[in-house]
């Protein structure tokens, strides 16, 4: 199984992963518009617009990056590739696309019916990736990284069964007695679960390896996921029996997501790479939107304002897209000049002339705008709007970047010259 | 005891780096230069210790000829190759293609340390026993 892992033939091709983060700002373009034209109806828990946002955000843009990238990082981090990337890579991605697309369809226009074309796409899309990814992780020689992997998509898996079963009631306009509880174990699952170990794992590769700083401690690394697991496996079985104190298993959760939020600051700000690059500034911005969320969580829990779990919800959201971003922007150049280098092309691009500094650096400019806007926005639900104007100048920008590296990988393909050819 | 020893190598070579690219930022480049060579020769004898012992002798005790220890060498000679574009444009005073290959180069460096660190070298020290201390000591023997 290892001999495969580590084959760069192995690596999927790059259209795999482009097609996963292209898509990316096409959804972030849709979530643009529908912050800029119904910020109140956003800021309203449970109004369905809300809802299509959410999803917009968590599914078309935070989960289909994630995806994207996994297909990158499985034969680097998990030993074995993800077999048949092309093949695969279109059955997830279209059936993904789709399935975003008629849920938030859904709420937008009120069509029951595509609840249930979003149920059986979204499911059989995110099934289909923890089938075809979970063996591959099992098996081998495991490690923390592997651990987080693990826990990662298993919380997906059953996120995504719980949102088809919460699909199917939206689909028949009638909810169960136990709605309510679902769709705390839903989100919980989905954004505990899926999201924070998955970003918890690759940051315990990333940051210490490519900024060089000092390890993370080897305790944290072996039981940060299990206290996830283990924390988020209580609330549920709380959750279901009705049992009292369940905020205490938010609280752990909390806690530890302030240790690494402080164990990583300190670790950027100590690093010894000292070259000024824009995906530090995603990191820093990622961990300290990953702290507000924190602390305005715990103020919920605190004191049940709702606006507090508004801001902490957006925040969190905000803190996924800050690292993803961060990562697109160094993982897209590597790409390019990688693929066009292993298939010898002398001319292939350094990566700063694939996606120039300054245009990187304009996404995180109008993305700090974005979130300081969307941040307050339950506040001032006004600055939704405004939230919205920056985000598609943003997203716009994003999808220039990688229409323009996508351009130029094809036109070295086409015009360039390989070292065979001299 | 592979993994630790071997992974310390590989941290040693990235700070090297890390100072090299500091001193350059810092417009002293003679002191860059020097820590560049200091960067490339340690990484190249890491390389030497994996492709003249540690990948010989893992393939003789498993068997494991044409796998992952292959890929390595090749993955190797990639970075070689990369290190030589990086002392050309160092010596051609060419700092921004030199940061930006140095971009490339790490990254990939990484990528390929991860693998070892995250998959081979546990597969090593299985592989070697208790004749890992050994190893050990016939690697910190190699001359640089």
């Amino acid at each position: 199984m290892f001999n495969q892992g580590l084959s760069l033939d192995q690596a999927p091709p790059i259209s795999v992963v482009l097609r996963f983060f292209m898509s990316v700002p096409l959804f972030g373009l849709l979530l643009s518009a529908l912050m800029g034209f119904a910020p109140i109806e956003i800021l309203t828990p449970n109004h369905p617009l809300s809802l299509a946002a959410i999803h917009l955000m968590f599914l078309g843009i935070i989960t289909m990056s994630m995806i994207g990238a996994l297909f990158q990082m499985q034969s680097v981090l998990g030993g074995r590739p993800i077999p048949y990337p092309v093949g695969n890579g279109w059955i997830i991605h279209t059936l993904f696309t789709i399935g975003v697309l008629s849920l938030a369809g859904a709420f937008v226009f009120d069509l029951p019916p595509l609840f249930v074309i979003a149920a059986v796409m979204l499911g059989a899309a995110v099934l289909y990736a923890a089938n075809l990814v979970l063996p591959l992780l099992f098996g081998g020689i495991t490690h923390d990284t592997l651990r987080g992997m693990r826990l990662s998509l298993i919380a997906l898996a059953l996120t995504a069964i719980l949102g088809i079963i919460m699909a199917v009631s939206y689909a028949n306009a009638t909810f169960s007695p136990s709605h309510d509880t679902i769709r705390t174990s839903h989100y919980s699952l989905g954004l505990i679960g899926w999201i924070a170990p998955l970003i918890i794992a690759v940051a315990f590769q990333v940051v210490e390896m490519f900024y060089v700083t000092t390890p993370y401690s080897p305790w944290c690394k072996q039981n940060v996921f299990r206290i996830i697991a283990g924390s988020l496996l209580l609330k549920i079985l709380f959750l279901f029996l009705t049992l009292p104190y369940l905020w205490v298993f938010d609280m752990m959760v909390a806690a530890l997501f302030t240790g690494f939020v402080v164990t990583t600051a300190l670790r950027l700000r100590m690093r010894k790479r000292r070259v000024s690059d824009v995906s530090i500034w995603f990191w820093g911005m990622g961990i300290a939107l990953l702290q507000l969320a924190l602390i305005f969580h715990i103020g919920y829990l605190w004191s049940g304002n709702l606006l507090a779990e508004s801001i902490a919800l957006i925040a969190f959201s905000l803190f996924a897209l800050s690292i993803i971003l961060g990562m697109m922007s160094k993982i897209v150049p590597f790409l390019v000049w990688f693929h066009l280098s292993a298939q010898g092309f002398m001319d292939a691009p350094i990566m700063s002339n694939v996606i120039p500094q300054n245009r990187s650096k304009g996404v995180f400019w109008l993305f700090l705008i974005t979130a300081a806007f969307a941040v307050i926005s339950p506040l001032y639900p006004l600055a939704l709007s405004v939230s919205g104007g920056f985000g598609a100048m943003m997203f716009t920008l994003l999808l220039a970047n990688l229409l323009g590296a996508r351009r130029l990988y094809h036109r070295t393909l086409t015009h360039g010259t390989r070292f065979e050819q001299l | 005891m592979i993994l630790e020893f071997m992974r310390d190598d590989h941290r040693s070579c990235d700070c090297l780096y890390a100072d090299c690219e500091s001193a350059l930022l810092a417009k002293e480049v003679e002191k860059g230069r020097d820590l560049f060579s200091r960067f490339s020769e340690t990484t190249l004898h890491h390389f030497d210790m994996e492709e003249r012992e540690l990948f010989i002798t893992f393939e003789k005790r498993t068997g494991m000829m044409g796998g992952p220890t292959q890929m390595m060498r090749y993955e190797h000679q990639q970075l070689r190759s990369l290190l030589e574009s990086m002392k050309l444009a160092l010596n051609e005073n060419r700092f921004n293609d030199f940061f930006g290959i140095g971009e490339s180069m790490m990254i990939m460096l990484q990528q390929h340390n991860m693998k070892e660190e995250q998959m081979l070298y546990p597969m090593i020290d299985r592989a070697l026993g208790s004749d890992a201390q050994l190893m050990v000591q016939t690697l910190k023997a190699m001359d640089q």
